[in-house]
């Protein structure tokens, strides 16, 4: 069998790399793929405890909702990048900085 | 329980999660990056397989590659006229982004061997349907409605910020 | 009965709403074709009525016990928050009908926002489940992403928008996984179970990392530093009344998750106060975070010209107060955050429906253009003036009793130094409070401004914001009864 901490493993380096992405990426779009990174991650935590750790299904519970929020946010996200694409005709949110940071 | 051959795999599925992954925050072809999250949320999915949660897999397949990625995909192509448009415009800080990201990482890896998880392996769980079907409606009840009121009030918002400029 | 059921009867006012949001939704669809004006104003009577009726079954004596399967506290700190969430929402509510910016646009998907986040921030406030404190923070998330960006047409609120959607996706992102490894580490989901499961065993700084991610959300929520980049900006991009929104509802019931991780899920009560479970330095964090957070945001607010951004700099400051607070680990401390809600509920709706009626004339958020206010109107000013010096803290009015209730608190912790940096932070908010009463009062303005006109509902509207600030140190005991049983959480009852 696969060892709990294999999966941990997994999901650190997920994790790692999504806020990698987020730090680098100049795109709102590569920012969001990089952010369903970060949700993967988590999930696969969450399902690795429940199956190792709890023994039941409460983790897994956590994780379908998750899912959920990740898909709910997304297009959300998405629907204001296109709204802003076609206010900008660019979708660098570098640019995007009328406002100061 | 699990044979050699099913631990190959697993560690192939991992290389090939944590390669997809690796593209996705480093190629600079955002089409390509968007298909390679799709193999990195497959592979993901066959973890939840390995754990038992067959109906997880199932739900990760089917929103995330099925729904999330297509919106992805659709959002990279009415956002960018040019097909294989390159997406390093301006100065990206990647030394102190990996930095950062390194240090989060070493930090990870020290909470996992610094904790006792107390792990155990309770055998196979059988299918994990009927318990999270049982959750669901049962203890985490309250959740399951809220999560509906999220996806309405998503849906409704999604729906007007992109009608309405069209609209006008 | 059930337990679900049981759990309904205690439900009344998050039902109310979610009912509301169902009639508004088909009311929008039915009126597509009324003219705007008409149709906004309908929505709005409708979504009025449901608040008020969650606001009314939302006062009362608290509940004792935990609901649907112990994901909800019915406690005291609930039954405080309730009535404040229900009100923000009605204020907020009805200055969206006064805003210049979303005069000509149909509000109906914006009602069922506001109406969505009131409910969702009660959920929130009374979560004590790690599930239900992630799935509710990401509905007021993403409620709060489109109210940002409701101006689709608009750039700055677009803007706004995505990049409040982005750095709050990322919060949350590590906060889910602060969440999971807590999950791993205590094999539950129930708070008071992760109580129970790391106060049996010893934790090493490991405990203490968990914590800090977990912060990271709660820490996107009330505006903390360092998680506050997106606050300025957001609060500039956005529709004046989502912003007066955002820096009281969201605030609140981020608090409101903060005491049930710091004070329930990893403190074990004794006595008056809380201890932290051994390895979770969890006071240490609280005391750091609350110096950086009011000392950055006040200082920023010094250099700010846009009010809308000193504001938002100010509502930062705000925080670092209530953090000074919550690093008191007391029941006390509780009792003060819950004084501070209610009392910064009335002072910054307030200044911002000031900012509201301002801009309806004059179509600017500068700072200069506030010069000359006082000729132009006397009775704006006094309120705004009422507004800010309540804001600082300055009796008679009341948000005195605000900081006066924190500051007790810090002192009884033996934070005495702690203290002084907040009052010397006072002193820091005083100086660009005074900033924008001076421009106002002194400054000459242009030669003929445009005059001011009120309408009914704006001098009703300000005499609600504005009579409790004056008069609100008067009625002491019934603000000190009214959020005394904030001391009752969960596990206290």
């Amino acid at each position: 069998m696969i060892p709990l901490e294999h999966y941990l493993y997994i999901a650190a380096a997920l994790f790692a790399l999504g806020v990698f992405g987020v730090l680098t990426r100049r795109n709102a779009v590569s920012v969001l793929m990089s952010i369903e990174l970060i949700f993967n991650s988590a999930n696969i935590n969450l399902v690795a405890f429940s199956r190792y750790v709890e023994g039941a299904v409460g983790g897994q519970v956590f994780a379908l909702l998750v899912i959920v929020v990740a898909a709910c946010e997304a297009a959300v996200a998405l629907a204001i990048v296109m709204s802003l694409y076609r206010l900008l005709k660019e979708v660098n949110i570098d640019r995007a900085s009328e406002l100061r940071g | 329980m699990e044979s050699m051959a099913a631990q190959a795999i697993f560690y192939v599925v991992a290389a090939l999660v944590l390669a997809s992954a690796l593209y996705v925050v480093l190629g600079s072809n955002l089409v390509h990056a968007a298909f390679a999250l799709v193999a990195a949320f497959f592979g993901v999915a066959v973890f939840y397989v390995y754990l038992g949660a067959d109906f997880l897999a199932g739900a990760q397949v089917l929103i995330y590659v099925g729904g999330i990625l297509t919106l992805l995909l659709f959002g990279v192509m009415l956002t960018n006229r040019i097909y294989d448009l390159k997406i390093r415009t301006g100065k990206v800080q990647v030394l102190p982004g990996a930095l950062a990201s390194g240090l989060v990482f070493a930090l990870l890896i020290w909470i996992i061997g610094a904790v006792d998880w107390g792990a155990m392996d309770t055998g196979d769980p059988g299918p994990s349907s009927e318990p999270l079907g049982r959750l669901l409606v049962g203890d985490y009840v309250l959740a399951f409605e809220i999560a509906s009121v999220l996806l309405l009030i998503a849906l409704m918002g999604a729906a007007m910020l992109v009608r309405r400029r069209s609209g006008s | 009965m059930s337990d679900a059921a049981l759990s309904l009867t205690r439900f009344i006012p998050e039902l109310a709403l979610v009912g509301t949001l169902a009639v508004v939704i088909v009311a929008d669809l039915l009126t597509q074709r009324w003219e705007t004006l008409r149709a906004n104003s309908l929505l709005t009577w409708i979504a009025g009525g449901g608040l008020l009726v969650a606001l009314f079954t939302s006062l009362g004596p608290p509940g004792g016990g935990a609901l649907f399967a112990s994901m909800i506290a019915d406690d005291g700190l609930l039954a405080v928050l309730r009535p404040v969430f229900a009100l923000t929402a009605l204020f907020v509510l009805l200055f969206s009908l006064r805003a210049r910016e979303l005069e000509s646009v149909r509000m109906g998907e914006m009602v069922a926002l506001i109406v969505t986040t009131a409910a969702a921030l009660m959920w929130m406030a009374g979560s004590v489940n790690l599930v239900m404190i992630y799935l509710s923070l990401e509905t007021v998330s993403v409620a709060s992403y489109l109210m940002v960006g409701y101006l689709s047409s608009e750039r700055l609120s677009n803007e706004a928008s995505l990049k409040y959607i982005l750095f709050g996706a990322v919060s949350t992102g590590a906060m889910l996984f602060g969440l999971s490894l807590l999950y791993g580490m205590t094999g539950t989901l129930d708070l008071y179970g992760v109580r129970e499961a790391l106060a049996s065993g010893a934790h090493g700084p490991e405990l203490l990392l968990v914590l800090v991610l977990i912060a990271g959300g709660i820490g996107f929520k009330i505006a903390a530093v360092p998680f506050h980049f997106w606050c300025p900006d957001v609060y500039t991009g956005a529709p004046t009344p989502v912003t007066a929104f955002l820096s009281v509802g969201p605030k609140a019931a981020g608090f409101a998750v903060l005491i049930r991780f710091f004070y329930s899920g990893l403190a074990t009560p004794e006595g008056g106060s809380f201890l932290p479970i051994p390895g979770s330095e969890a006071q240490t964090l609280l005391i750091v975070l609350s110096v950086v957070t009011m000392t950055l945001g006040n200082v920023a607010a010094l250099l700010q010209t846009n009010l809308k951004r000193l504001l938002a700099y100010s509502s930062i400051g705000h925080a670092g107060t209530m953090l000074m607070g919550a690093a008191a680990l007391s029941s006390e401390a509780v009792h003060a955050i819950g004084v501070y809600l209610v009392v910064y509920l009335f002072m910054n709706l307030g200044a911002f429906f000031v900012v509201i009626l301002a801009h309806r004339v004059t179509g600017s958020f500068d700072l200069a253009s506030y010069a000359g206010f006082w000729k132009r109107s006397p009775v704006l000013t006094i309120a705004m003036v009422v507004f800010l010096l309540s804001l600082l803290g300055m009796p008679p009015f009341m948000g005195f009793a605000a900081k006066y209730y924190v500051f007790i608190a810090v002192i009884q912790a033996d934070l005495v130094w702690l203290a002084v940096v907040g009052g010397l932070n006072v002193a820091v908010a005083a100086a660009y409070y005074l900033k924008v009463v001076m421009t106002m009062v002194i400054e000459p303005g242009e030669a003929s401004p445009p005059a001011f006109a009120f309408s009914r509902l704006d001098a009703v509207l300000l005499a609600l914001l504005a009579i409790p600030n004056l008069v609100g140190l008067l009625f002491w005991n019934a603000l000190d009864g009214f959020t005394r049983v904030s001391r009752q959480l969960l596990d206290l009852v």
